[in-house]
């Protein structure tokens, strides 16, 4: 047993410290049991059956609706508060969060998602029976570093379990770890056909293109020639030194472009080249980036089913009717009235996320005004050059009539705004943040939104007073 | 008029930390004037010419990019380069691109990468990274000017002989975190470790870059029009503001 159990009852006194505190207990139990016992997720992992969801962007979403999905399916399902990804916030799901009483082993799935470095830490501790890599973009460089490197540490933890592989293949830097792991790995991605009839309906008629991340094969330093393309370097691409291009993916989505993906109920079909099975969703979280996550979601739960009870029949079809039941209201995505009128809050960290947001906004029929809200702390990342690096240029057009700015780097977002040919309606430091919300809700037709999209802290701080000083309801995740 | 063409060097590679933004800047400010602008992505696989450009760019990236492009930059791209700021064609690098201007590179601990050789200027890479906001005071046309901007840099980079410092550091580490100074200046050619973006939230040095080029296109003579720096001016308040630690409610 070593230190198990006492590291065990540090955690959970730590937890009821912090519950009577008032404060979440998220991480520090996990941290403190770490301190106590070392080895404390290997021995909390031991013959559980474990997915871990990793990759710069969509884990929180991806494991939201894997979770769901596999409820739907009859199984028990732990996971953890999104954010809680590190090492110490993994610990605490174990020692903290349990499976429901009577609930039978067979059927109780840990469903993590795991940050990039720190995945490579614990994978071996945890031996997933089935890890997912959404994608690798730039994020806050100054905290992360390379992304060859970020690749390469996730690779190094897949090497340390003998889990199945969900990879996506539109992304040359995730697909590439696929390349000497063929036989565990499977690829899910959107159809050429799709991205194609995408790009001929919307070109990119920007002023100047935005900065790539993996325009290159790292391998032979040539450029990818690309068929077609996605958002940011995912696309159908092809080196054409070593001949490295999008492997065929075994889970394919394919949607009509003249569609909006940034409405719920979106419609679009997920087949499974491997069983020639075709099965119609409608998405459930709205935004393009989210056919992705739905895409991970499916080939994952798809994927752990076949080897957990791999004599079932029709596992796909099934997995996709759970994609039936995926809720949206989790605190991504979601609209909160206020009066007739609503706001919503995208989180947005870095590029890539930003760029996404500001597409579903520009997409959005029902957006009265935009908030970006702007901070540069530690945990944000201290530099706030990375807005530079998003295309607003090729989305000011259709982007809402009323653009406000905020957050404790206000003046860097505004200036940003301005650059891309609009004038900010309002601006001013989180202090002021509410006065300027409230103005907007004054001026917001009826059944309109507000789309804020902060970064990390301004969330925090914002949401703290959306609660405090507009009286709203603090239903949000982090 | 004739275009004013910005030659964006390696920008599939050479595309941190915002460094659109400084290549955005200069489009605005010479668009909002009236002047037509050409961007040229000049990267592996692209020819250029002396007399192709009249505003060169060049950004900094990660170590596994500037690796790709680093050949291409000596071997095929180095002479041209050269001989354009030998002739005073207008440049502004940036970190990495700042760096590779430079006689070489030693790696911490061992490594010596050879440079362009374009410039005189040389650097040591150390364990210590500087990570921070920056302020930085330039004089330009007899007036000092306060420079808002972030590095993020592992490189101590040295002036050589000929070379002038751009700016001299208010906060933060600049060239090296002893002398005081920051980037350099050659002819027409600037260097600078700021990122920021650099020249959105700082008007006076996007100016100064387009009169530069502009001058050299049309003569001496040639006055840049005037144009407001109200928002610019602002941002860069706001940015110093919180750099400097004036904090508080501000609208």
């Amino acid at each position: 047993m070593g230190l198990k159990a006492p590291a065990h009852a540090a955690a959970l006194i730590t937890k009821g410290i912090l519950r009577i505190m008032g404060r979440g207990a998220t991480t520090l139990p996990g941290k403190v049991a770490i301190k106590m016992c070392p080895d404390i997720i290997n021995k909390c992992a031991r013959g559980k059956k474990i997915i871990t969801i990793t990759g710069t962007n969509g884990k929180t979403t991806t494991t939201h609706m894997i979770t769901s999905m596999l409820r739907s399916l009859g199984y028990e399902v732990v996971t953890n508060v999104s954010g809680a990804n590190l090492a110490s916030g993994i610990a605490t799901t174990f020692l903290c969060e349990k499976p429901s009483r009577g609930a039978d082993p067979e059927k109780t799935v840990y469903v993590l998602e795991t940050d990039e470095a720190a995945f490579a830490r614990i994978a071996k501790d945890l031996q997933p029976k089935v890890c997912v890599v959404t994608n690798l973009f730039r994020d806050q460089l100054d905290r992360y570093g390379e992304l060859t490197h970020t690749r390469d540490l996730i690779a190094k933890g897949i090497d340390a379990t003998s889990a199945k592989i969900v990879l996506n293949a539109d992304d040359s830097l995730v697909a590439s770890m696929g390349k000497t792991r063929a036989e565990r790995s499977s690829y899910f991605g959107i159809s050429l056909k799709t991205m194609l009839e995408n790009n001929q309906l919307h070109p990119n008629n920007t002023i100047l293109e935005a900065s790539s991340d993996a325009a290159f094969c790292p391998e032979c330093k040539v450029r990818y020639n690309y068929n077609a393309r996605s958002f940011g370097h995912l696309g159908d691409y092809k080196c054409p030194s070593c001949g490295f291009s999008t492997p065929a993916k075994r889970f394919e989505l394919s949607s009509d472009a003249s569609g909006n993906p940034s409405d719920i109920g979106f419609p679009f079909d997920i087949n499974d080249t491997k069983n020639d099975m075709s099965c119609e969703l409608n998405l459930k979280i709205a935004g393009s980036h989210n056919l992705y996550n739905t895409c991970a979601a499916v080939s994952a739960v798809t994927t752990f089913l076949e080897n957990d009870r791999e004599e079932e029949a029709e596992i796909f079809e099934n997995v996709c009717k759970a994609q039936e039941n995926v809720e949206a209201a989790f605190g991504r995505m979601e609209k909160i009235a206020v009066g007739n009128k609503y706001i919503c809050i995208l989180l947005v960290k870095n590029p890539v996320g930003l760029d996404r947001s500001l597409s579903f906004v520009a997409q959005s029929s029902d957006a009265d005004s935009l908030m970006l809200v702007l901070n540069s702390n530690t945990a944000d990342g201290k530099d706030v050059s990375w807005i530079w690096d998003v295309d607003f240029e090729s989305k000011v057009d259709d982007l809402p009539q009323n653009i406000y700015v905020s957050g404790e780097r206000y003046g860097d977002m505004m200036l940003r705004v301005a650059y891309s040919g609009r004038t900010v309606d309002g601006y001013g430091t989180l202090e002021y943040a509410t006065t300027l919300l409230k103005g907007a809700l004054a001026d917001c037709p009826d059944g309109k939104c507000i789309y804020i999209l902060p970064n990390y802290t301004a969330m925090l701080d914002l949401r703290g007073r959306l609660v405090k000083e507009l009286k709203l309801k603090d239903f949000w995740k982090d | 008029m004739e275009k004013l063409i910005i030659g964006h060097f390696y920008p599939d590679l050479l595309n941190l930390y915002g460094d659109r933004g400084n290549v955005l800047a200069l489009m605005r400010r010479a668009t909002l004037r009236g002047i037509e602008v050409e961007v040229k992505r000049i990267s592996i696989g692209d020819d250029v010419k002396n007399g192709d450009i009249d505003i060169g760019f060049i950004g900094g990236g990660q170590d596994s990019e500037q690796n790709i492009m680093a050949d291409d930059m000596k071997n095929v791209k180095g002479d041209v380069i050269k001989q354009m700021i030998e002739d005073g064609v207008v440049f502004l690098t940036v970190c990495g691109g700042y760096q590779m201007l430079g006689q070489y590179y030693q790696e911490h601990g061992g490594n010596r990468i050879e440079c362009l050789g374009a410039l005189p200027h040389y650097t040591i890479g150390e364990k210590e990274r500087f990570i921070n906001d920056t302020v930085y005071e330039l004089e330009l046309n007899g007036q000092t000017i306060k420079v808002a901007g972030f590095e993020n840099h592992s490189g101590r980079t040295y002036l050589g002989e000929g070379e002038k410092p751009f700016m001299k550091v208010i906060k933060g580490h600049g060239n090296n975190g002893e002398d005081g100074l920051e980037g350099c200046v050659y002819k027409n050619t600037y260097g600078t470790y700021s990122h920021g973006s650099l020249l959105p939230k700082n008007p006076a040095i996007t100016d100064m870059l387009l009169e530069l080029a502009l001058k050299r296109k049309y003569g001496e003579d040639y006055e840049l029009p005037e144009l407001s720096t109200e928002v610019e001016d602002l941002a860069r308040k706001q940015a110093l503001d919180y750099i400097e630690g004036r904090q508080g409610i501000q609208q």
